[in-house]
């Protein structure tokens, strides 16, 4: 990370899950593989402790029956999952009799297990990651931190487990098929009594209930989903009363029973019988000034939500995330790796991620909109303004928007409170969809943007360069305005408007003095002349092209933002103009001399096309060419796949148009 | 269709061997295709569950079969009462031979081996056998765990969860038993009556009569459930058995807590009747002690005054029609005894003078 990045990196402190997004980026650059178990030996000594560690948890545990325990039990579920996933690749390798001589213990801690209801309940899927820092207490063992034993695909770490099928299997590993002494059957017999009591015996202490719908001829698995069912809907319901009417019903939840109720949902978030519960403790809010639910309860909730394990309303995940900013953070993140792992250039995916993570939606809670704006912002300093992280925020604001819209035709909240820094009727231009403008009238709102803008970078003296990047940062989610500045510039005959070509220079360089701005539209406004002469010729060639966009001195002493706004033109140009078509193939090969251009030309026509769509732009042909080259180029790209994520993160290799992007916020 | 009719038979007397001794005999195959046998009872409710004509046929069989092991003996559990339970069935039988200490070593761990195969993602959608356990398992530690933290009872009968639970079920049974055979439900009940803890009994069934009457379902949820829900026919099988049975009305009546009491008769007329001819015929067991000042009974297990006091009460807080039939009925029993209106002569005229201030 750059010195200057590192000043900058005021990473408030409830961001502390951004470093670790950061790492994680880092990190899936690597190749993640978990070493081959080299010395089966020493595995074997690894689980011998742990398992010491675990039988005296276990004990200490015991049927989780004090408020303690229960906590310790619940905090310790996935690292426990772990180890029974290890212990039973051990078992099944094993005979029983060798388990048994390594084990002794094996049966009481088996034993223990079965009688702990949390262990029982949970379910979680473990990821290769968590795995590696399974270690209960790294300290206990320095040299050991890497996992023993290797998985191959559709191993059991990869899927949804419950802990308790996990245990079973320990179990099944240990019974004989055919025993041979009385010892033997003795076994036999201890393991099929534990196997019968996880999976049918009624062990809570209502025996008539139990010899009731026995009489009735049903069994455990006919009426345990109907009084689950029951137990959730009348905690529900009490939830609600207590919620709604507070100090005077009769059946007040003191705060202590809501806390241990949100405790027991950790291990049972993802059972659907489980939803309407933890859809009203969320919704749920005490008379207690402090947070009643337990915050693992939170992050299991969270996680589950993320994993899409569960669906709740999204009024319950807007109460998520705004009483616990974690797991906020930890769904922006994951929205954001996701859209980093995801295919490039395809913004309809985009989009439909960017919905499907809520966060749009949940947004429009302005306390919601600025964590996500703030990682937003920190996300496109650390990658020095990638263009994939530049898109995701232009969609990310248009789903906001279009959720804003839908949620309230006259805004609940102010404009200033998602904005706070911006001016309103800079905001309030901003907003304005183009769509609802006729296309000939957008010069005008564009101008008016523009001046705005100006004023504030230009106008100030003090703080000037951070208001620039502010006035830049806000001016670049609203991408509909600004992609279809070249466009205007192209299309009008009339001399190109000072403002406009400004604005044009302004959103692809921000940091640039007025002075290298000034020059780069001057070598813009030449161009851009000669396009216009273009634009109406019936007969072109590629050379005329070049033509038009060579350098009037010397070769490349353009700077590289001049370049790239040369190729935006051109390509607008190849688009729109009649003889472009014919011609833009032979451009393109010309023009696509590096990866990074080709992925710059992938990027600006995916851009282009969904730009037209939502905005309903009629351009048949434009269209047609657009989507062919964008299809020629994919495919061309995807014979020399390039790791994505190195690509959105190694950008210190060569220069990119916004590589100093965070100098001029200093 | 007549296979399949006696294939389903045949499992059904399988699913009633898997809890007894008899599965001593049974070797890994047989296991096997036991299992094989519900996995496709299984697939005929998925495939039939919305052919009505199919699901009838089957369910009749059913019954049928049903009736003539009512016959066999009390107390045999029905295992397949109705086409739903078909889509259970392999959990049922599964459950079964794992609780079976008879079967053998061999045996038992095959069906370890059928039921858990371990890790590994199998490439159907449809949920596992080993799933369904699992989450059977899941269901039970989700019970224990509310049950130990968090879950108290709820101090309206009708709507703690156990009760109702206990409700639904009896309620679907008592609509089965219905179809089954005409006489059924009451000879149905005298059973239970008999086995149950009676107390935990008279509780369920003052909350089933204490249902709201429900509204219609619609017809294609009644597909989807199979078991079409009319709670309103079991409630009136159940006044109908109680007014037959005069002494389990007496216990109902005498154990029951005296507020569930008046809420029930409240909403059912013909219990109301019964009752309060219960309550004058226990209030004319008692006797004016002078020595003491107040109403005692003759011998212990009467009613005391208090009891008596209070039920009437609750009666009177209940609704004011039933106030008014409480009211005239004591009435005239006061004008019977000749009308007095000093305190120590008639208990009818000094239940009415303590209703009077006390309500």
């Amino acid at each position: 990370m750059p010195t200057v990045l590192k000043q900058l990196w005021r990473g408030p402190p409830d961001l502390m899950y951004a470093h670790s997004f950061l790492q994680c980026m880092q990190a899936s650059v690597k190749v993640l593989h978990l070493l081959p178990s080299s010395a089966m030996a020493q595995d074997l000594v690894d689980l011998s402790s742990e398992y010491q560690f675990w039988l005296r948890k276990l004990s200490i545990w015991d049927q989780a029956s004090t408020l303690e325990t229960q906590q310790d039990t619940c905090v310790h579920l996935p690292q426990f999952q772990a180890f029974l996933s290890q212990m039973y690749e051990a078992l099944k390798e094993m005979d029983s009799n060798t388990v048994i001589e390594r084990f002794p213990t094996i049966g009481q801690l088996l034993a223990k297990i079965c009688w702990n209801p949390f262990i029982l309940a949970y379910e979680r899927k473990l990821t290769t990651q968590e795995l590696s820092i399974s270690d209960p207490e790294p300290t206990r063992r320095k040299n050991h931190t890497k996992l023993s034993f290797t998985h191959g695909p559709g191993c059991l770490f990869c899927e949804f487990n419950e802990s308790q099928k996990i245990l079973i299997w320990c179990l099944c590993c240990l019974i004989k098929k055919e025993p041979l002494n009385s010892g033997e059957s003795k076994l036999n017999s201890w393991i099929r009594s534990l196997l019968s009591h996880i999976l049918s015996a009624f062990r809570f202490d209502v025996k008539e209930v139990g010899l009731f719908c026995q009489g009735l001829g049903y069994a455990p698995a006919d009426y345990y989903p109907g009084l689950l069912k029951n137990m959730v809907s009348s905690l529900v319901s009490e939830l609600r009363e207590n919620h709604l009417n507070g100090f005077n019903t009769q059946r007040r939840m003191a705060p202590e029973r809501v806390t241990s109720l949100s405790r027991v949902c950790v291990a049972l978030v993802t059972l659907p019988d489980f939803e309407p519960l933890v859809e009203a403790l969320l919704t749920y809010h005490g008379h207690e000034p402090q947070e009643v639910l337990w915050p693992g309860f939170f992050e299991a909730v969270n996680e589950a939500i993320l994993l899409k394990k569960i669906s709740l309303p999204t009024l319950a995940v807007v109460c998520l995330w705004l009483r616990h900013l974690p797991s906020l953070e930890k769904a922006t993140l994951h929205l954001f790796e996701k859209l980093i792992s995801s295919e490039r250039n395809c913004l309809q995916r985009i989009e439909c991620f960017i919905k499907d993570s809520l966060l749009p939606q949940a947004a429009c809670h302005p306390a919601i909109f600025r964590i996500v704006d703030k990682m937003f912002r920190c996300a496109l300093l650390e990658t020095d303004g990638a263009p994939e992280v530049l898109v995701a925020l232009q969609v990310f604001t248009q789903c906001f928007v279009e959720a804003l819209e839908k949620e309230n035709k006259q805004l609940k909240f102010a404009l200033k409170t998602y904005f706070p820094y911006a001016s309103t009727s800079l905001v309030m231009a901003l907003l304005q969809n183009p769509k609802d403008i006729p296309q000939g009238l957008w010069h005008q709102p564009l101008k008016h943007i523009s001046e705005m803008l100006r004023e504030t970078v230009e106008g100030q003296t003090t703080r000037s360069h951070r208001g620039g990047f502010e006035s830049w940062f806000l001016f670049i989610h609203f991408g509909g305005w600004a992609d279809i500045v070249a466009e205007q510039l192209l299309m009008s005959e009339a001399e190109p408007p000072e403002a406009l070509l400004w604005l044009l220079a302004f959103s692809s360089s921000p940091h640039d003095g007025s002075q290298q701005r000034a020059q780069t539209m001057v070598e813009v406004k030449v161009v851009l002349g000669r396009l216009v002469k273009l634009f109406r010729s019936p007969t072109l060639s590629g050379q005329d092209l070049q033509a038009a966009a060579s350098e009037s001195r010397e070769a490349d002493s353009r700077p590289l933002v001049c370049q790239q706004l040369i190729r935006l033109l051109l390509l607008s140009f190849l688009l729109w103009a009649p003889g472009g078509h014919s011609i833009a193939r032979e451009v393109i090969t010309f023009m696509a001399q590096t990866e990074d251009i080709t992925h710059e030309i992938i990027g600006f026509l995916d851009q282009t096309l969904y730009r037209w769509d939502q905005l309903c732009i009629e351009a048949p042909r434009p269209r047609k060419v657009a989507r062919d080259l964008l299809t020629e180029l994919l495919a061309q790209v995807k014979h020399s796949p390039v790791d994505h994520v190195a690509a959105v993160q190694g950008r210190s290799g060569s220069p990119r148009p916004r590589d100093e992007c965070h100098e001029f916020v200093q | 269709m007549e296979p399949l009719l006696q294939h389903l038979e045949r499992f059904s007397e399988v699913l009633a061997v898997s809890r007894t001794t008899h599965v001593s005999t049974w070797d890994p195959a047989t296991v096997r295709r036991a299992l094989q046998w519900a996995r496709y009872l299984r697939h005929i409710h998925r495939r039939f569950g919305r052919h009505g004509r199919i699901r009838a046929a089957l369910e009749r069989r059913l019954h049928n079969q049903w009736r003539q092991e009512g016959r066999s003996g009390p107390g045999t559990a029905p295992g397949l009462t109705n086409f739903q339970s078909l889509g259970r069935c392999d959990i049922l039988l599964a459950v079964r031979l794992l609780d079976n200490r008879a079967l053998g070593h061999a045996a038992y761990h095959h069906l370890l081996q059928q039921l858990f195969p371990g890790p590994g993602v199998p490439d159907t959608d449809e949920e596992t056998l080993q799933d369904c356990l699992s989450r059977l398992a899941r269901r039970r530690s989700a019970v224990h765990m509310l049950h130990l933290c968090g879950y108290r009872e709820n101090p309206v009968v009708q709507e703690e969860s156990l009760v109702k639970t206990q409700v639904e079920l009896l309620l679907e049974r008592l609509q089965e038993v219905g179809k089954a055979e005409a006489e059924g439900p009451s000879k149905f009940l005298s059973r239970l009556w008999e086995r149950l803890p009676q107390n935990n009994f008279l509780k369920v069934i003052a909350a089933a009569l204490l249902l709201p009457p429900s509204s219609p379902r619609p017809q294609e949820e009644e597909l989807e459930l199979g078991v079409p829900q009319t709670p309103g026919e079991g409630r009136q099988e159940l006044v109908r058995w109680l007014l037959g049975k005069s002494d389990i009305m007496v216990v109902f009546c005498r154990n029951l807590p005296a507020r569930l009491l008046a809420s029930v008769v409240g909403r059912h007329p013909a219990l109301s009747r019964v009752y309060l001819g219960l309550l004058t015929d226990w209030g004319r067991h008692l006797h004016y002690d002078l020595q003491k000042g107040s109403w005692v009974g003759a011998e212990s297990q009467d009613l005391s005054w208090e009891e008596l006091y209070n039920r009437f009460q609750s009666l009177c807080q209940a609704s004011p029609p039933l106030k008014n039939e409480v009211l005239t009925t004591l009435e005239s029993y006061k004008a019977q005894d000749g009308d007095f209106e000093v305190p120590g002569l008639s208990i009818w005229t000094d239940l009415l003078l303590a209703l009077g201030s006390g309500t």
